[in-house]
């Protein structure tokens, strides 16, 4: 079915303070939700498949900066979505780099990465460039880096494969992010070793997308859009007597 | 921020303070204003020759049927289309939780060809109910004001103009119970019409719609008196089809919005402000003053007239009545000082009634359209609250302290303090009021109510400094990240004048009454009705041109524009008119 963009945000919001989102939190999640799937970048997609995972994470729990200084800092995302952990640490790490030029930030342990453009959009609309990248543990690994230019809201998004590449141990489920005042952080793949680039989106085809979405509204599964409905209701308070003055003046 | 460009100005014009304007009561106290959202539209479409006509009339003898109307502009073609249907009286409702309703109709961008008329005709009836197509700007239903509507259609059969009672009351045949845009059930975005030049004011798409009701009602009763008696029903007088109005019956819903568009608020406060400011600062003279007495007179006619059931309004409009009069007396023999104006205003804040003051502000800002009307494109604001995560949080504290001195000033602990709690029932998610401690859903509370949010997080801020007083906003965040939407609202609402309102929304005496009319004094609605403290009927268009006068391309804009406080068409200049019509 197709929704508006100010239905699927709305709704999205409710359905995440319906899990025990803050209300700041929740507005932060909808609008990284809805930023993506306006962009055709399949943020209803990423939700759903964690959206267990979300449901059952802790709403107490949260990110602990493991170490800072000025320019670093390391968060732990305690294995929660990045819709749940990661505002507060971009937003740590944009502080940084507004006073020293540039910051790094790395988040560890999170989940839904994907969902984190979102966030990053709104960062560059604030006037910082930035790119992100993080690793998916699959095979063939794949690598993904998305970069903002400062006050553009429209990224540049590399996805690719590699194989020849040092073992490692460490699992590697978190996500790497640079921010800048005043460089130019946009990918260009450039690497002595091969990859396949699987995915490469153009800011052009990204404004398109969005202009389609705004003008023929957002394919949604209807089976996840029920979803969000029943999750938003735990938002609402069932009908009294009393409730019913609010409703309008008596017949 | 606008520069004001107002070569006549005596001085810099000075807007006044925020603690005054914003006080809930003053705001409660608004009326249309010639930036007010209807005035405007009118004046658009006059200026740009807009033309508006019918393309299908199909209507059955009964009323109901398909009507679409096309709305051509200079940049693009719009059609209302309206869908009328038998309803039972017994489901006639104003109530939110109706689903059935008299008319139903929408506003679609572009031409309505088969398929998506179609998809209309499926959906636009269900409302709420339906999945809308992305293509309507607006959608909306309207129920009949049934005891008006029969008059007049009886009247007009019997070749009789209906008497004015059938209009003093509400000035309509036809009352609105939602209507909606930005994205609602599956129509456009806001987004989309941002970059319309037809529809960047806001609200406009929402008040052309109902505007090209209004016509509807007229061109129906005047159908439905020819099906019953071709042989002596005659047309509405113009003077009538001019006083009739839409109505609008509007609940809770609208509160909400006040509270979470701030900035969208300031922007509108601000204009309001800048405009009477600029009008203040002009040197008055003759024509000025005649002027003004002219308009005076007008809106104290206009409240002579106008009846509504609510004591309390009724009362108010009456003392609106007594305190023009003395206002009246007093310009006409003041000699005209160069500042005329401030002092009237002084006077008035000094000694007249809220209602009065604000009166009196609206008809100042009537004078000098030549330097007011460029803030009717002020009235729009791309709304984005952001965190300064670097901001020491030492500052945040401060700005606390300076910008929401009046949230600091109110203890919430007392039982009439936190009388209130907002929640949104399960009856199509609409907001209620619930008491606390007695009904149910507090735990669902919505954070409305923002001055107990600020205290706390004054109270939170205070604590955290104690431990580390040289920590950074998004430190604190970091530990109490409950609080990033409300420290974001600090920070960005502290760079702005008027955005915020300032009155506890918990307290048992708050009137969300006055939070409706704030918003549709900015519509422009006229004739406030209180129905109880949550509920509240209006008119618009009442007075406005018709649409056979906009089609006919006026020559002169300034009377096209120059229809506010609408008098029955007995009164002054138009009592000739109607009374050589009976």
């Amino acid at each position: 079915m197709k929704v508006s963009f100010n239905e699927l945000q709305a709704v999205s919001r409710k359905a995440f303070m319906g899990i025990g989102f803050s209300e700041g939190h929740a507005e932060d999640a909808a609008d990284m939700v809805t930023w993506m799937e306006s962009y055709d970048l399949h943020g209803l997609d990423a939700l759903n498949k964690g959206l267990e995972h979300l449901i059952a994470d802790n709403p107490a729990t949260l990110p602990t900066i493991v170490y800072q200084d000025g320019d670093v800092a390391v968060v732990n995302g305690q294995d929660l979505s990045v819709l749940r952990s990661c505002n507060l640490a971009l937003e740590l790490a944009f502080a940084k780099g507004r006073a020293r030029g540039l910051s790094v930030i790395k988040i560890q342990r999170c989940r839904q990465r994907q969902l984190i453009m979102g966030y990053l959009a709104r960062l560059a609309g604030r006037g910082m460039n930035l790119t992100a990248f993080w690793r998916n543990a699959q095979q063939p690994l794949t690598e993904q880096v998305v970069g903002f230019r400062a006050n553009s809201t429209v990224p540049s998004i590399r996805v690719y494969s590699v194989e020849e590449v040092p073992e490692e141990n460490e699992p590697n489920n978190g996500i790497t992010i640079i921010m800048a005042n005043h460089v130019d952080l946009l990918p260009t793949m450039r690497s002595d070793y091969r990859y396949d680039l699987l995915a490469k989106h153009e800011e052009a085809d990204l404004l398109a997308a969005r202009e389609r979405a705004m003008t023929n509204g957002i394919e949604v599964d209807d089976v996840v859009w029920e979803q969000l409905h029943k999750l938003a209701q735990a938002t609402l308070v069932e009908s009294f007597d009393v409730s019913h003055l609010g409703a309008g003046p008596a017949d | 921020m606008i520069d004001l460009a107002s070569p006549a100005a005596l001085a810099t014009p000075v807007t006044r303070a925020p603690g005054l304007v914003m006080d809930l009561e003053r705001l409660g106290s608004f009326n249309a204003t010639r930036l007010s959202f209807a005035r405007t539209l009118i004046r658009v479409m006059g200026r740009q020759r807009w033309q508006i006509s019918c393309d299908l009339f199909d209507l059955n003898t009964h009323g109901h049927g398909e009507v679409i109307y096309r709305v051509q502009t200079p940049n693009g073609r719009y059609h209302v289309v309206i869908f009328s249907q038998p309803l039972d009286d017994a489901l006639r409702s104003d109530r939110v939780i109706a689903d059935a309703w008299d008319i139903t109709f929408g506003l679609v961008e572009g031409d309505v060809e088969e398929a998506l008329m179609q998809s209309l005709a499926e959906n636009i009836p269900l409302q709420e109910a339906g999945r809308q197509h992305p293509r309507l700007l607006v959608i909306s239903r309207a129920n009949k004001s049934v005891r008006n509507f029969e008059t007049v259609v009886t009247d007009l059969a019997t070749g009789v103009q209906p008497s004015l009672e059938s209009f003093t009351e509400g000035g309509y045949l036809y009352r609105t119970t939602a209507v909606y845009g930005n994205g609602k059930f599956g129509i456009a975005d806001y987004g989309r019409l941002r970059t319309n030049p037809d529809f960047r004011h806001p609200f406009s798409a929402q008040m052309t719609a109902v505007y090209v009701l209004r016509q509807f009602s007229i061109d129906q009763v005047e159908f439905l008196a020819r099906s019953r008696a071709p042989e002596t029903a005659i047309a509405l007088a113009q003077p009538l089809k001019r006083y009739l109005g839409i109505g609008n019956s509007t609940g809770l819903g609208m509160a909400p919005f006040l509270i979470n568009h701030p900035q969208l608020i300031d922007q509108w406060v601000h204009a309001r402000e800048q405009a009477l400011a600029i009008a203040k600062s002009q040197p008055p003279d003759e024509l000025a003053r005649d002027r003004l007495l002219i308009l005076g007179r007008r809106a104290q006619q206009f409240f002579k007239e106008t009846t509504v059931e609510d004591a309390d309004q009724q009362g108010r409009n009456q003392m609106v009545v007594a305190e023009l009069e003395g206002i009246i007396d007093w310009l006409e023999q003041i000699p005209l000082d160069l500042d005329l104006w401030q002092q009237l205003t002084d006077w008035a804040e000094a000694a007249l009634s809220l209602e009065s003051q604000e009166l009196i502000n609206g008809l100042l800002i009537e004078l000098y359209p030549q330097y007011v009307d460029f803030l009717e494109d002020a009235m729009a604001v791309e709304e984005r609250m952001e965190l300064t995560p670097d901001m020491p949080l030492v500052q945040l504290k401060q700005l606390i302290e300076t910008h929401f001195d009046w949230a600091l000033a109110e203890d919430f602990d007392t039982p009439e303090a936190s009388h209130w709690f907002w929640y949104r029932s399960i009856e199509k998610e609409e907001p209620r009021l619930g008491v606390r401690g007695i009904d149910p859903g507090a735990e669902k509370e919505l954070s409305l109510a923002v001055a107990p949010r600020v205290k706390r997080t004054y109270g939170k801020i205070s604590e955290y400094l104690e431990q580390n007083p040289r920590s950074l906003t998004v430190e604190f965040l970091m530990a109490e990240p409950s609080f990033v939407d409300i420290v974001r609202r600090i920070q960005t609402m502290a760079a702005t004048a008027y955005g915020e309102i300032r009155a506890n929304l918990w307290h048992r005496d708050m009137r969300p009454i006055h939070l409706l009319r704030t918003k549709l004094s900015f519509l422009g609605a006229n004739r406030f009705d209180p129905r109880g403290d949550r509920w509240v009927r209006v008119t618009f268009f009442q007075g406005a041109p018709l649409i056979e006068e906009l089609n006919n391309e006026p020559a002169d804009l300034t009377a096209f524009d120059d229809w506010s406080f609408p008098l029955a068409p007995t009164s002054l200049k138009q009592q000739e008119t109607y009374e050589s019509l009976l």
